[in-house]
């Protein structure tokens, strides 16, 4: 294959391997959102914090696999906790109340991997096998960065099965429409909404671990991934999983066909898409006016 | 016999010339040149023998004395991205205050009087360091504020220290431009490199010393420190490498996340070495990146020396990057028995004494690198306070222009007199794998690091070669040369 054609194909995989992992941190925050209508600014922290899961859970097992399934579940237990004893107890409040309580919840976050983990940059490595490059007709490709494309996606998979071919998803749904008609029905919404909140951060949690290998974990990660999940649920609208994937995959294709032939631009494409977006169509891409 | 004399004169010549041609004359030099004369005999010199028991200093329980004492800031970032910066700092500035409070003060103003170190977070905003910094002289009442990681920080800092005439050290940040016509001021000092010295020290290597690649491509993050160090490795190149050819450059923003795109770009280019002066955590996730993308090119950089990444990313993958310090020294690292005893001092604290994250990590295990300049820059400061007797800034400023000093290391700082940037040798070191990083770590156990790459061979850059650079149209600098005589 030609020089510049494979440099073409693989800037787009690139781009699609970055969407994905913006899709599995801003798809939690989605579905959060979209569901209980609480936009939890903690969600880029939650995500950090199962990064230094995950690099616990490295340094106690020596396995990546055990840490990519205990990881994101230690971490949605915390998102359940915080919902059950906080979140809950602010609702009554409103947006405002739940935007202050979630950024405080975000500080404490922080305060608290510091504490345990210090501020140092840690490493998580690469499993072995996910190691190396894979021939892609005659273009060579990182492995692992095509195992995040085949996480995100699996993830999208499960959570469509769990939302629309689960009775849990009915339930969910209809909640989400008409909550005390549920109530009424004899379900504990309030359950269901917790469950609810701990599958957007186990999502975040995924993402977390995921993008451990390919960065350092430290407690700034937040700050520089985090932002980026508001951007994509912005722009491809609140509450919109569908909005949430698309966007996801046509920022990370700007991201790295920006740096291939604008590189000085780059870095605001990203904004001055959703600035485009966000002034013709104000409530995102695939977002329901209210 | 006639012709058995010019047949031995004959072979004899044939070996020479095979000899000097096998036997690089260049490296030869550059390696035993001799040190500048102006930067033989110091005003002062660092003395281990004299240093006070530090058998009781762990920088995450330090506390200093409060009351009459010499008041200095570590303004850095504390929280932040850049967090562990300021923990670096902290350990940095507070053992060197410890050890002199350790030594029972300092004699100023006809006073024996300690050390006290306050922590400063600017968080890595402007506004937050204007404000922390103007705290620290209006409120704490510092004599001196030190600092910082980012040249638009430490900017906003020499600012602060004009206007209310207090002393401001420089110890890490490089940009050229802190100390121009536009931005000079008496009470700031530059005592780290800059980055029209890295630039040149890395052409010169490049250049005059290793002669062998010569594609470069140049990636370093987007503000105006990494612009910076971008110009003066290409400036580098121009004065000391003129066959060299940059085969791309590009500029990424702070705390990127994917560097993939731009790894792909460097691919193509196909480059001999990718330079960068990206510091944690963009140079880190760039190099590790690259490796996971098969890049196996080595890396020029300044910054890509944590070690915690090094051991992450293995001994192979990091081996034959390169690296300009100013910390670097000739090899062996340890010539004389203080320098021996100075690097035990702290090691074997960090052994055996240090608990708490993140001073317990392999990061702060040496005490060299980055960190061992920035404790020694503080060192040269406390001795330049001891000798004015005073901690009245124009008493400081008055013995620091011009000072000669000399580190535990051997090496020798002067700091120029008209627009007080530091004049020394910098080195060159090359990454190397455990058993080949005995020729600069000669104790035991002879390595730096067993599981990753470390300082292996190393090579000194003249300090006469890598003259910062002089505004000419900083008045005080006028008719001076570059030595600013």
């Amino acid at each position: 294959m030609e020089l510049s054609t494979s440099m073409h194909i693989a800037q787009g995989i690139h781009g699609i391997a970055f969407g994905m992992v913006l899709f599995l941190i801003a798809s939690g925050l989605n579905v959060i959102f979209g569901m209980m209508g609480i936009l939890n600014l903690a969600h880029g922290a939650f995500f950090m914090l199962s990064a230094y899961f995950c690099y616990q859970v490295i340094a106690w097992t020596g396995n990546f696999w055990i840490a990519l399934i205990l990881a994101p579940v230690f971490t949605a237990l915390v998102g359940i906790f915080v919902e059950r004893f906080f979140i809950r107890k602010v609702q009554v409040m409103g947006p405002l109340g739940e935007l202050i309580l979630t950024l405080g919840i975000a500080m404490v976050i922080l305060g608290g991997v510091k504490t345990f983990w210090g501020t140092e940059n840690l490493a998580v490595a690469v499993p072995p096998v996910l190691q190396g490059m894979v021939s892609l007709g005659g273009m060579d490709y990182p492995v692992y960065r095509l195992f995040m494309i085949a996480l995100a996606l699996v993830v999208l998979g499960i959570m469509g099965l769990l939302l629309y071919k689960t009775r849990l998803g009915k339930i969910v749904r209809a909640a989400v429409s008409d909550r005390e008609m549920v109530n009424a029905l004899g379900i504990n919404i309030p359950v269901v909404f917790m469950l609810v909140f701990g599958t957007g951060i186990w999502m975040a949690g995924v993402a977390g671990v995921a993008i451990a290998p390919i960065l350092t974990v430290f407690p700034g990660l937040a700050d520089q991934v985090g932002m980026y999940a508001f951007i994509v649920v912005v722009t491809g609208g609140l509450g919109s999983l569908k909005g949430a994937f698309i966007v996801s995959i046509i920022f990370g294709l700007l991201s790295s066909y920006g740096v291939q032939f604008l590189s000085q631009l780059a870095p605001v494409l990203m904004v001055g898409f959703m600035a485009l977006v966000l002034a013709i169509r104000p409530h995102g891409l695939f977002g329901v006016k209210e | 016999m006639k012709f058995i004399g010019k047949s031995v004169l004959i072979v004899l010549c044939v070996f020479s010339f095979l000899f000097l041609n096998i036997y690089n004359p260049s490296t030869a030099l550059a390696q035993k040149s001799e040190v500048h004369t102006k930067l033989i005999q110091a005003n002062y010199e660092f003395d281990v023998d004299k240093m006070g028991d530090m058998s009781g200093f762990d920088p995450a329980t330090v506390k200093f004395p409060k009351g009459d004492t010499i008041r200095i800031a570590v303004i850095a970032s504390f929280s932040g991205p850049a967090a562990i910066m300021g923990d670096i700092f902290w350990a940095a500035v507070s053992s060197a205050a410890y050890d002199i409070n350790q030594r029972g003060g300092i004699m100023v103003d006809g006073k024996k009087k300690f050390v006290e170190v306050l922590k400063g977070d600017h968080m890595s905003r402007i506004d937050q360091c204007k404000r922390v910094a103007e705290r620290m002289v209006l409120k704490e009442k510092v004599h001196v504020l030190v600092g910082t990681d980012g040249s638009h920080l430490m900017k906003v800092i020499n600012q602060v220290a004009n206007q209310h005439k207090v002393i401001a050290q420089n110890i890490t940040s490089t940009s050229d431009d802190l100390m121009n016509a536009t931005n000079f001021s008496r009470f700031a000092f530059m005592s780290c490199l800059s980055s029209s010295q890295v630039g040149r020290g890395l052409g010169y290597y490049y250049g005059q010393i290793r002669k062998k690649e010569r594609k470069f491509y140049i990636i370093c993050q987007d503000y105006a420190f990494g612009r910076s160090i971008a110009d003066s490795f290409k400036q580098g190149l121009k004065e000391y490498y003129p066959k060299a050819k940059i085969v791309g450059e590009d500029y990424h923003k702070l705390f990127t996340t994917d560097f993939a795109p731009y790894l792909e770009k460097i691919r193509a280019a196909k480059p001999d070495v990718i330079f960068t002066g990206n510091w944690a955590p963009d140079g880190p996730n760039l190099f590790k990146q690259a490796r996971q993308m098969g890049l196996k090119q080595p890396f020029a950089n300044l910054f890509l020396d944590d070690p915690n990444f090094l051991h992450e990313v293995g001994p192979e993958s990091a081996s034959g990057n390169i690296q300009i310090t100013q910390y670097g020294v000739d090899v062996p690292a340890f010539k004389t028995p203080e320098q021996i005893k100075y690097y035990k001092t702290w090691h074997d604290l960090w052994a055996n004494k240090w608990k708490t994250e993140p001073y317990n990590t392999r990061l702060f295990e040496h005490g060299s690198g980055n960190l061992g300049s920035y404790r020694q820059q503080v060192y040269w400061l406390l001795s330049v306070i001891e000798r004015a007797g005073s901690t009245d800034p124009e008493k400081i400023i008055a013995v620091w222009e011009n000072d000669t000093y000399r580190l535990p290391t051997g090496k020798v700082l002067k700091m120029r007199a008209c627009d007080h940037r530091v004049i020394q040798d910098l080195h060159v070191v090359e990454y190397a794998p455990a058993d080949k990083q005995k020729v600069s770590m000669n104790i035991p156990p002879y390595y730096w690091y067993k599981d990753a790459a470390s300082t292996g061979h190393t090579w000194r850059i003249p300090a006469e070669k890598v003259l910062p650079w002089m505004d000419p149209k900083l008045d005080r600098c006028a008719d001076r040369d570059e030595w600013g005589e």
